[in-house]
């Protein structure tokens, strides 16, 4: 009994008479790693909202070391030594890193004067425990996302905390990133620290947790040794049948070009990128976070403006200065960034699919018949789940979300896209979906520029595979190259021009 | 429900009862008093209905104080909707307030305009104070208290056509004796800070003076405080006007440096409201041998001395 | 998926408030003054507001595409000041209908003016709004103040068609009404049935977001402004019309804070991306009825402020309880 750190017993939560936990008991030991698994809305960030205080469980109850617990507030949890690093940031950006790992914990001398050599002293010294360099004094929105991660689980750790809750941490982070995370995890778990780990990455869960624990609809459906469940176990686990084929089979594309792009510079950010893309061909950019893709693809579209190049379309040389001449010119854009940049989480799901096409919809006066009618039908193609057309973004999960951003992306009818990251953070289920989309795309001849982090996938959906670093393009490969050591090599400098 | 909405029907035409009982309805609009005399303005038309409703219970009153030249405009327009048979109107600025004021006349309200005339024939009376008069007034007393002969400094009010006229009566007045001698006339804008600020300059530069016209009661605290604050012992008489109650107190305790004050009351507007009550009712004024109320009324420029300040001493008003 | 039918039923309570308050604050007006209720009375509390009002509308583009305009009062001032100067002058040279058509058109042409400068100072400049328009405010009213030598700018009473239009009646309602009703319909047309309307709300809810969609975000926000000035245009010719005049130092004072008061309590929110032009119209009337009731029973004009500021921090304390528990719902 003594060995459980936490215990739950009967957790359900309804909202507004909808039950979305139902009945879950769960234990974690001291020193153990809980993977936590299930696809979007499974009630995995649920659970997590209960036991870190942000949610107040309907029925069920929390035993923390052996003692019945009331988690009623994030404050308490803090208490107990529970902390979460969540899935979005939770860090002030104009505040510096020092002062957001102490924030509401700063100390102080005399408890008056806020002890600042100190916290600069402890920010150094978690950074390089996380092997990580990043100055205590550096301003948060100076950060690239990975070293955002990285800030996020210094403050968790210094608070000397008893149970980590770990969601989604290493969607963003890079190979060499992750090791040095799981070194850590590992670390503390050797210190007694109890860690509950979410992820879609079921290769990370085998890896790094003891026990695997699986949601389905707000039901618990399965806990199991890690070493004894197979990856394909657990996914098929997540969506309650047996899984097809992941990735759809390539289509080789025509010989003719249909985009060109030549010498592009942009100051400091890119250094003269040439290459071309075949019609009905995907091609993928792979490299480490911040080699300066999602730059590119902002380049193309005339978000960034470029110091030098040109850019060919099916021959032609285009000049495109904004977003609305690469609409025109029949480029589409499936920004990386969800809530940054590629939906508005306000407006329903009508106003953002027809967002970027709108000027087919009428010159001045809006058909709002045929919004509504085309609306419908993406909803039926990409079985887009919503309460109605009428229903705002931000009540939809993460996939529904991306699917939205997809049906904004195409509606103005594009013959090249770019996606940016477009399996980021949703589940196995959605994400098989998407591929199978963007395969279809190719067959009907569209051309697909496809940024991706996760080189699986990469290696998966491609034709040929563009790496970058440090913001040149490292080499373009092809047929049996196409490998995840190829890749990394070429990603992390040891082959290639850059 | 349907108990509350019949309670609601009752109610109203209570209200509406009572409210018909009046036979004359008399609306009065005022600037909110921004400053002394204003302040002044809204005690006495205050005062003037009180007395009138004790006198009489045919005759319902509606005070509105406006903030600005717009709202003026939109409180008359409110008060038309009262079914006013009377308008007593001192105007927070003649042009734009003439417009409304002529649809009021040509609905045939009764118009009395007090002291801030507006660019239309369209009222039935008119009554201000006497502008040159005061300043006429000043400039006699002041040259006698001073035997013909000394060195005086002015300060005048907001540049505007008053202004002006009361200026100019008590230069011409001064110039009828050689000796005496204008040293400066500055605005002081009928402000006692600015009044302040501005005799502060005059004492620095000016090392005699003798006597000193404020032309207001407010500029005259601000003056008197300055000179205080100087040290100096020079000057032998200071002159306000408009009579306020503080001025009028020193007048009648004997007070060395003010001796004396000139009138340009706020009383006018209680005049002017008695005056819309005999003009609505038809009343002839007593002792006047015509029927109707006279068209224009000049209130004269009376001189306060110890001799008759009680008279003029007003301990509750405001100003 | 449930049809959208299920959706209409149910009743977005937020959108109501204001509405609800207006009300409540009818019955109590209705119960505190016998005149109240009076045709003309209510005619008269709708062609008070209406100068307001029609900024308010304006403010209410700006507003949802996340900016702000302090400077609408002081435009008023500045564009109805040149009006009468432009209007005298054209009197002595042609007829006065014409006169006054050419007067009209300075006075948009003026308003407009005053909205595309602020409109290029904000997207241009990069300035932010409430800076922006602080400064113009000030440049408005002083440039007016000297052209106007801090005085009435005042038409020849010999010429009584500016007064008549603006102090006028067709079909026994104020003109005004008439025109601010116009304008109502109009913009309530762009905003909910334009492709600019939409545009206004994506730039205000994510200004990103709408750059990446291939939105013109810097015209989108500048048009917002010249709408403003339009619609000060507007109000300007009519207070010029109300009192024949244009007192320079007096006109258009705290416009501005009554027309982001009626926006704000018509339940468009100050952080923008949503907005609700009747709600606007709803906002500016409730300011009206609250100073029209109160000086109906009496209550000095010193406390009409104490009033207003109660009932600007209650609606908007009102709209924020309900957002919050209408999206604890949602989590």
């Amino acid at each position: 009994m003594e060995d459980f750190l936490i215990k739950t017993k009967g957790i359900s939560k309804e909202f507004s008479g909808v039950r979305v936990l139902n009945n879950i008991d769960f234990e974690l030991k001291k020193g153990e790693i809980l993977g936590l698994i299930g696809e979007n809305g499974a009630g995995k960030s649920t659970l997590m909202k209960i036991i870190s205080g942000l949610y107040f469980p309907t029925e069920g109850e929390i035993f923390f070391e052996g003692e019945k617990v009331v988690i009623n507030s994030p404050f308490v949890a803090k208490k107990l030594g529970i902390s979460i690093i969540p899935q979005e940031f939770n860090l002030i950006n104009h505040l510096n890193v020092y002062e957001n790992i102490f924030l509401g914990n700063e100390k102080r001398k005399n408890k008056i004067v806020l002890d600042k050599k100190a916290m600069r002293k402890k920010t150094k010294e978690l950074m390089n425990k996380l092997k990580t360099v990043i100055d205590p004094d550096t301003v948060i929105e100076g950060l690239s996302v990975a070293q955002k991660q990285m800030v996020e689980i210094a403050k968790a750790l210094s608070r000397d905390s008893k149970l980590l809750i770990l969601d989604e941490p290493t969607t963003v982070l890079t190979i060499n990133e992750i090791e040095i995370l799981f070194d850590l995890m590992r670390n503390l778990k050797d210190h007694g620290v109890s860690m509950v780990y979410i992820s879609h990455k079921l290769g990370e869960v085998k890896e790094i947790c003891d026990e695997v624990m699986i949601l389905r609809d707000g039901n618990f459906v399965s806990k199991a040794n890690t070493s004894k469940i197979s990856e394909k176990e657990m996914a098929e686990n997540m969506v309650g049948r047996v899984l097809s084929e992941v990735y759809p089979e390539k289509v080789s594309p025509d010989s003719d070009l249909c985009l060109e792009v030549k010498d592009y510079s942009v100051d400091r950010v890119l250094h003269n990128i040439s290459f071309d893309l075949k019609k009905g061909e995907i091609l993928g950019f792979a490299g480490l976070v911040g080699a300066g893709r999602t730059e590119l693809a902002e380049t193309i579209i005339g978000i960034r403006k470029k110091k030098s190049g040109e850019l060919l379309i099916n021959g032609e040389k285009v000049e495109i200065k904004n977003p609305l001449d690469a609409v025109n010119n029949g480029i589409g854009y499936l920004p990386e960034d969800r809530q940054g940049t590629g939906i508005i989480t306000n407006f329903d799901l009508i106003k953002n699919t027809t967002l970027v096409s709108l000027r087919n919809y009428g010159k001045f006066i809006i058909n709002k018949k045929k919004e509504r009618e085309r609306t419908r039908e993406y909803v039926d193609e990409f079985k887009i789940r919503a309460a109605s057309l009428k229903t705002k973004l931000e009540f939809f999960s993460g996939g529904n979300q991306q699917k939205v951003s997809l049906a904004k992306c195409l509606d103005p009818q594009p013959k090249i896209i770019i996606f940016d990251e477009p399996t980021r953070g949703i589940d196995v289920n959605a994400k098989r979906e998407i591929y199978f989309f963007i395969n279809d795309l190719v067959k009907k001849g569209i051309s697909c520029i496809f940024i991706s982090s996760e080189l699986e996938e990469i290696i998966g959906m491609c034709n040929r595979v563009a790496v970058m670093k440090e913001g040149s393009l490292a080499g373009i490969l092809e047929g049996e190259h196409i490998n995840e050591k190829e890749i990394m090599y070429y990603a992390t400098g040891v082959k290639g021009a850059a | 429900m349907k108990k509350a909405f019949l309670l609601v029907l009752v109610v109203l035409f209570v209200f509406t009862a009572v409210s018909l009982a009046a036979t004359y309805k008399i609306g009065v609009s005022i600037p909110t008093a921004d400053h002394g005399w204003t302040g002044g303005i809204n005690y006495w038309a205050a005062k003037a209905i009180e007395d009138w409703e004790a006198k009489r219970d045919d005759i319902e009153f509606f005070l509105v104080a406006s903030s600005d030249p717009q709202r003026q405009v939109s409180d008359i327009e409110d008060l038309m909707v009262k079914g006013i048979d009377a308008l007593v109107i001192l105007a927070h600025d003649s042009a734009p307030l003439t417009p409304i004021v002529a649809e009021v006349y040509e609905a045939g309200i009764y118009v009395v305009s007090v002291d801030r005339g507006l660019l239309l024939p369209v009222q039935d009376v008119y009554i201000a104070g006497d502008n040159p008069g005061l300043g006429r007034v000043a400039g006699q007393w002041m040259a006698e208290e001073l035997g013909g002969k000394g060195k005086i400094v002015a300060l005048e009010g907001i540049p505007c056509v008053i202004n002006t006229e009361r200026v100019e009566a008590f230069e011409a007045e001064i110039a009828k004796y050689p000796g005496i001698e204008l040293l400066d006339s500055q605005p002081a804008y009928w402000s006692a800070d600015t009044g302040y600020e501005v005799m502060s300059n005059y004492l620095q530069k000016y090392p005699e003076i003798d006597a000193v016209f404020a032309q207001d009661d407010d500029v005259l605290i601000g003056v008197l405080a300055a000179y205080e604050e100087s040290g100096r012992d020079d000057i032998k008489t200071f002159f306000g006007g408009a009579g306020s109650k503080i001025m009028i107190k020193k007048v009648m305790d004997g007070d060395p440096l003010v001796k004396a004050d000139v009138t340009y009351p706020p009383s006018m507007i209680a005049t002017g409201i008695s005056l819309a009550v005999f003009g609505v009712t038809g009343e002839p004024l007593v002792g006047f041998y015509q029927q109707k109320v006279p068209s224009e009324v000049i209130l004269a420029a009376e001189l306060v001395t110890p001799e008759n300040a009680h008279l003029y001493y007003e301990p509750d008003s405001v100003f | 998926m449930p049809e959208e039918k299920s959706f209409f039923k149910k009743i977005d309570i937020t959108k109501l408030g204001p509405l609800v308050a207006l009300a409540i604050l009818f019955v109590i007006s209705a119960f505190a003054s016998p005149y109240f209720l009076q045709v003309r009375n209510l005619l008269n509390i709708l062609s008070q507001v209406s100068f307001t009002g029609m900024i308010a509308l304006g403010m209410t583009f700006i507003i949802i595409s996340g900016g702000i305009d302090l400077s609408v009062g002081s435009a008023v001032a500045f564009s109805g000041g040149v009006m009468i100067i432009a209007l005298n002058g054209l009197l002595q040279v042609m007829s006065e209908p014409l006169a006054l058509l050419v007067g009209f058109l300075v006075a948009l042409g003026v308003g407009i003016g005053c909205g595309a400068l602020n409109g290029l100072i904000v997207t241009k400049g990069r300035l932010a709004p409430f800076i922006a328009t602080l400064g113009t405010m000030a440049i408005f009213r002083s440039l007016i103040l000297f052209f106007g030598n801090a005085g009435n700018l005042t038409v020849d009473f010999r010429y009584t068609m500016l007064k008549d239009i603006g102090r006028g009646r067709t079909f026994g309602v104020q003109n005004t009404i008439w025109v601010f009703l116009i304008l109502t319909i109009i913009l309530q047309f762009v905003l909910n049935k334009t492709r600019y309307g939409r545009y206004v709300c994506a730039v205000g809810s994510n200004e990103k977001v709408a750059k990446f969609s291939s939105i013109k975000v810097d015209r989108v926000r500048f048009m917002t402004y010249v709408i403003t000035g339009a619609t000060v245009a507007f109000a300007a010719f009519f207070a010029a019309g109300r009192m024949n005049s244009i007192s320079t130092t007096q006109v258009g004072d705290q416009y501005e804070l009554d027309a982001i008061a009626a926006v704000v309590i018509g339940g468009t929110p100050m952080t923008g991306g949503t907005g609700i032009i009747w709600g606007t119209v709803v906002g500016a009337i409730i300011l009206g009825m609250i100073s029209n009731m109160l000086n109906m029973v009496g209550v000095s004009p010193y406390l009409h402020g104490t009033v207003k500021g109660i009932v600007i921090i209650g609606a908007v304390l009102v709209q924020e309880i309900g957002k919050r528990s209408t999206s604890k719902l949602s989590n």
